[in-house]
């Protein structure tokens, strides 16, 4: 695909950089995207409590005090929305790194081997790819526990396929360019060849399917935690938040709103920068 | 084709084969069962339950009559609703939720196409990033927020409409806007980057030099091959509109099966579960199937490969 990345794989990085600054979307997306996280990581610390409760109170609307207002439980809703912004972010970024190194891996091998084993393995995947998977990890989690770390990894079971799928058409055009030959004279293994070389390269794409693969992720988790199975109390995540808001919401609107508004504004933001991505490292996905 | 269709079909029944087994036997593997949720039954009770469902023997042997009774198109009987059987179950709900997509499709398709040919026709003009804009939006709202949102301001505020039910015409308005909205969105950004990728090729200028008019262009030329990215999205947009009626139907307290099959897992109703999830399964690889056949017929080229 690009054989000038050996000469200069440096500037292709820059190159990208550049495009990058100047999508004025994406820039914009990646600004509220740290402001966000930097939000949700540092917020609980600075703000009141989120589990300190105030029956007294009860539910009051935004004010000098609560500037999100409390929940009935008279509990601070921003510091509540920061909280469960950090578990909603990190389940984001840990069920993605799963899907990240099943895809790759899986992709990896079945574009490096070609021909029995690759037609073996993209068969399984087609397979897999027609299967109700949400119905599956609705199961997983209903029947056993709804714990986070099954959680993470039924998502990650869910979205490595489209990633295997970029990673071994990638894989397959560039294992014929010549530095591949090159390792391979030089005698090194398989495996090395695979890690050390095929992955960096393939790279690019991984980069941008990654950043549209956080938001599929987290929009799942919300999806499956408004279904009561995802992160569960004490814990809480914008999906969690956001069930509890659509209950109450004809007498407290902004228990809806907010946590609602914020995991809008987020997946706005990772999927205004995915988009810039793509357009900057020129992926064309799905054509592989 | 008909060979093509003939293969595809073959190839389904060993996915259905291992859909089937899979769930099967994972639901036996868990802990728990369809009775013990109740209040404590003695155990002579029971037994009796267990031996009247045939849960007392053998595991493969409740897997092979299972398996033949579906071979006679008969799921079994509910745990849950002890008078009824899953397919009277089904029989009932399905068109509810067959009906609640089919409406989010057309809701889908009706905002989606426009907005995307729009879009690329004037392309990078206020109008394109109103409209892209608009789709992006549609995007990051989860149907989760956007159906209480709706509730919130047109049912509760407004009383335009109920907030929940599926009784009259009226009760189709919310959750179809609600599911259809995230997939029009979809719909719109696809069909802008096909007919954007169409509509700089040479046939197309062709057309244009050879004196057709832009609307001929546009929908006899161009819309044919511009609007595969979109056909290739139904596929699993049918697949989201399914699952994402478990949201809706909670939402907005829809009789449809979406709702029943989460509370089918939650009270493991055995062959409840196993009913509904076939079902889904041979629904989807159904569409799936559909969906090449169109795209095939749309572009021929499709065929050699």
């Amino acid at each position: 695909m690009r054989t000038d990345d050996t000469e200069r794989g440096h500037s292709l990085w820059s190159d990208a950089w550049h495009r990058l600054r100047r999508n004025r979307a994406a820039f914009a997306g990646g600004i509220l995207l740290l402001v966000l996280a930097t939000a949700c990581a540092a917020g609980p610390l600075f703000s009141q409590s989120y589990e300190g409760q105030n029956l007294d109170l009860g539910a009051v609307p935004p004010s000098s005090q609560h500037w999100l207002g409390t929940d009935t439980l008279g509990r601070d809703l921003l510091a509540r929305t920061l909280y469960g912004g950090r578990i909603s972010i990190m389940v984001g970024l840990v069920a993605t790194f799963v899907a990240l190194a099943i895809g790759v891996t899986y992709g990896a091998v079945a574009g490096y081997f070609g021909g029995k084993v690759d037609a073996f393995m993209m068969r399984l995947v087609d397979i897999l790819y027609a299967l109700p998977f949400a119905i599956f990890v609705i199961l997983l989690m209903v029947f056993f526990g709804r714990n986070i770390f099954l959680l993470f990894f039924a998502i990650g079971a869910v979205e490595w396929l489209t990633m295997a799928r970029i990673v071994r058409g990638q894989v397959l055009s560039i294992k014929r360019m010549e530095f591949i030959e090159a390792a391979r004279a030089l005698g090194l293994g398989r495996r090395r060849i695979i890690f050390r070389h095929v992955i960096p390269n393939v790279l690019g794409p991984v980069i941008v399917y990654t950043s549209l693969t956080i938001p599929a992720v987290m929009l799942l988790e919300s999806f499956l935690s408004f279904l009561g199975l995802g992160v569960q109390a004490p814990m809480s995540s914008w999906g969690v938040l956001i069930k509890d808001g659509s209950e109450k919401m004809e007498e407290f609107w902004w228990l809806l709103v907010f946590p609602g508004a914020l995991f809008f504004l987020t997946l706005l933001s990772l999927n205004l920068l995915g988009d810039g991505l793509r357009d900057a490292l020129d992926v064309r996905a799905s054509k592989d | 084709m008909i060979r093509f269709v003939a293969q595809r079909l073959l190839q389904t029944i060993p996915v259905v084969w291992v859909i089937i087994t899979a769930t099967f036997f994972m639901i036996r593997f868990v802990p728990g069962g369809p009775f013990t949720a109740e209040k404590a039954v003695t155990p002579e009770i029971m037994r009796n339950l267990e031996a009247h469902y045939g849960l007392n023997r053998p595991l493969y042997r409740q897997y092979l009559d299972y398996c033949g009774s579906i071979l006679r198109g008969d799921l079994g009987p509910s745990f849950k609703y002890p008078t009824r059987s899953v397919n009277e179950i089904i029989a009932e709900k399905l068109p509810v939720s067959v009906e609640l997509g089919l409406w989010s499709l057309g809701v889908a398709l009706c905002a989606g196409l426009p907005l995307g040919l729009i879009a690329a026709v004037k392309r990078n003009t206020w109008v394109d990033y109103l409209c892209s804009s608009a789709s992006m939006i549609g995007i990051c709202i989860p149907t989760f927020v956007m159906g209480p949102l709706l509730i919130l301001v047109f049912a509760i505020h407004f009383g335009w409409f109920n907030a929940s039910g599926w009784y009259g015409p009226v009760d189709r308005v919310l959750p179809s806007l609600t599911l259809g909205s995230v997939y029009a969105a979809y719909v719109a950004r696809l069909t802008r980057g096909g007919m954007l990728e169409v509509l700089s090729q040479d046939y197309i200028r062709t057309a244009r030099a050879k004196g057709a008019s832009e609307v001929r262009v546009l929908l006899k030329h161009a819309l044919r091959g511009g609007l595969a990215p979109v056909v290739s999205f139904l596929g699993p947009a049918i697949a989201g509109i399914v699952t994402g009626s478990f949201v809706i139907e909670t939402i907005f307290q829809i009789p449809g099966i979406g709702r029943e099959f989460v509370n089918s897992a939650f009270n493991r109703d055995y062959t409840l579960v196993l009913g509904t999830v076939v079902l889904y399964a041979g629904f989807l690889i159904g569409m799936n199937l559909v969906v090449d056949i169109v795209q095939v017929w749309l572009n021929p080229k499709l065929k050699f490969e």
